[in-house]
């Protein structure tokens, strides 16, 4: 199965793996970067207040109507609803046909530049890659930075309201200052599962971890070994991270005790 | 809708139903809240009390009925301007001037006391730091907590807190005060303080509306005393009435209990 002689042969073709190292950070990092920003607009649409036919649900008098069709018509906001598909339709499908979709339908017909970044990564195959996990990971973070926000007590946005502050100035003030040290820690954790997942990208040609693996096992015949060192190279990059939040993690909450 | 100028909030017809009616938690409550009134509502739990009070500020959004505030109907989501055009009601500007003190003091944890309490004069009326805190000194003087500004709400006990959310409220120098039971989530020993804090305002002419379980509260300093039970007003009076002679059998039952 392993043999000394098969490490050797595959510590010959190592440059790949280096060079997957820097393709694998570089894509999980950018894919946090843009996931968290889309994740953040997501969750301000779900939580937002816009209802279009709010004026249906007002009777004559100036009051609310409770009840009926209209009353569920002037309640409807379309903002929330396409985020909640968004949200919903990425977390029910699997990321391979998110990945195959994006890179072979939709980035099928244009054209992007191919230049290479770092000097190896292909652009063309990088850019697609960064889509779909960030388009994926924003979906998750969206839920995150809901819950987080969810997780504030109400008493918090009742007395804020009852002092006469708006619901913007309640979320600026009072809520977000308090949710981003719920948000933080699980954000991080993203990154790591961003770090194992993006593997996945291989299937469309990034160079990551994965693809060395691949390139070392055409050239040498061997597939144990590549796999190995692999498997070592994910551990050293995602165990360390992972502690290094669960200390920060401790730290913060520390002080949280109310 | 008119008001006599002593009424400050006139409530009428008050309900909240919820289930499509299958329960609820206010039945049709008419009630006329005057200028100066330490309006005290007793009743047993589940009676819609903390309802009704949470109501007069729309933190509860009522079925049907209306309040009128200050001369405007903040029941309504529409109101007529002085040119007679149909506007917008913003509730925010009249949440303002009703201060509300919670059962569990809902302080922001991450401020300071000091910021607790200047946040909304500084950023819904547009006071001055500098006077914002001058006056925020002055209110937690007299509850005698001044030292305290600096602290944040982790650092103070529960009767502190509670003192400090009082003067949160004050510092917007609001027409009304709303309690929804101050002193039920604090240990015995520190009941009396708050309380103090209360009988202080109500001197000072505050208009006051109290959800309580201190009936000896209701007694001494409430002027009106409000009984509720199944979401409905079953008696009214002055503290001598509802104490000395109650006339409803419900509220007789309930004396009988908690006394």
């Amino acid at each position: 199965m392993f043999t000394a002689a098969g490490f050797q042969k595959t510590w010959g073709y190592i440059d790949l793996f280096k060079q997957g190292l820097v393709c694998t950070i570089s894509l999980s990092a950018l894919t946090v970067i843009f996931g968290f920003i889309l994740a953040l607009i997501l969750a301000i649409m779900r939580l937002s207040d816009i209802r279009p036919f709010r004026s249906f649900g007002i009777d004559a008098d100036g009051h609310e109507i409770d009840e009926g069709p209209k009353a569920v018509l002037s309640r409807f906001n379309p903002i929330s609803f396409i985020a909640t598909v968004y949200v919903e339709v990425f977390r029910a499908t699997p990321m391979l046909v998110q990945l195959f979709i994006i890179y072979y339908v939709v980035f099928g017909n244009v054209s992007l530049p191919t230049f290479k970044l770092f000097g190896f990564i292909r652009f063309e195959r990088f850019l697609p890659g960064v889509v779909a996990l960030a388009m994926n990971s924003g979906a998750y973070l969206s839920e995150i930075i809901r819950a987080g926000i969810q997780s504030i007590d109400g008493g918090q946005t009742e007395a804020a309201r009852s002092l006469g502050l708006s619901q913007a100035q309640n979320m600026r003030y009072i809520i977000l200052p308090q949710a981003i040290k719920n948000i933080l820690p699980p954000i991080a954790n993203e990154f790591v599962t961003i770090i194992k997942e993006s593997s996945i990208c291989y299937t469309i040609g990034v160079q990551e971890i994965m693809y060395a693996v691949s390139s070392t096992k055409g050239a040498t015949y061997r597939i144990a070994e590549p796999l190995i060192i692999a498997t070592v190279v994910y551990f050293c990059l995602t165990f360390p991270t992972s502690k290094i939040i669960a200390y920060f993690e401790r730290r913060m909450s520390r002080g949280d005790k109310r | 809708m008119e008001t006599r100028d002593d009424v400050l909030i006139s409530v009428k017809d008050l309900k909240k139903y919820y289930n499509k009616g299958v329960i609820k938690a206010l039945d049709g409550i008419t009630v006329d809240i005057n200028k100066g009134d330490v309006m005290v509502v007793i009743g047993p739990s589940g009676s819609g009390k903390s309802t009704f009070l949470r109501s007069l500020n729309l933190m509860e959004h009522p079925t049907g009925g209306s309040i009128v505030f200050d001369g405007v109907d903040i029941t309504s989501k529409k109101i007529k301007n002085a040119e007679g055009q149909w506007v917008k009601l913003n509730i925010d500007e009249h949440r303002q001037k009703m201060g509300m003190v919670f059962q569990h003091f809902n302080l922001f944890p991450h401020m300071t006391i000091m910021d607790n309490i200047t946040l909304a004069p500084i950023k819904v009326k547009g006071v001055s730091k500098e006077d914002a805190e001058k006056k925020a000194l002055e209110l937690l003087n007299r509850v005698g907590l001044a030292d305290r500004a600096g602290a944040y709400p982790i650092q103070l006990s529960g009767g502190q807190k509670q003192r400090v959310a009082i003067v949160r409220a004050l510092a917007m120098e609001p027409q009304v005060m709303l309690f929804d039971e101050p002193t039920s989530a604090l240990d015995p020993e520190m009941v009396g303080e708050v309380l103090d804090v209360m009988r202080e305002l109500a001197r000072e002419g505050m208009t006051m509306v109290v959800v309580t379980h201190e009936m000896g509260f209701a007694r001494e300093v409430g002027n009106r005393v409000l009984f509720m039970a199944d979401g409905k007003l079953l008696e009214e009076g002055t503290p001598e009435q509802i104490f000395g002679a109650p006339k409803n059998a419900r509220l007789q039952d309930f004396l009988r209990k908690v006394l």
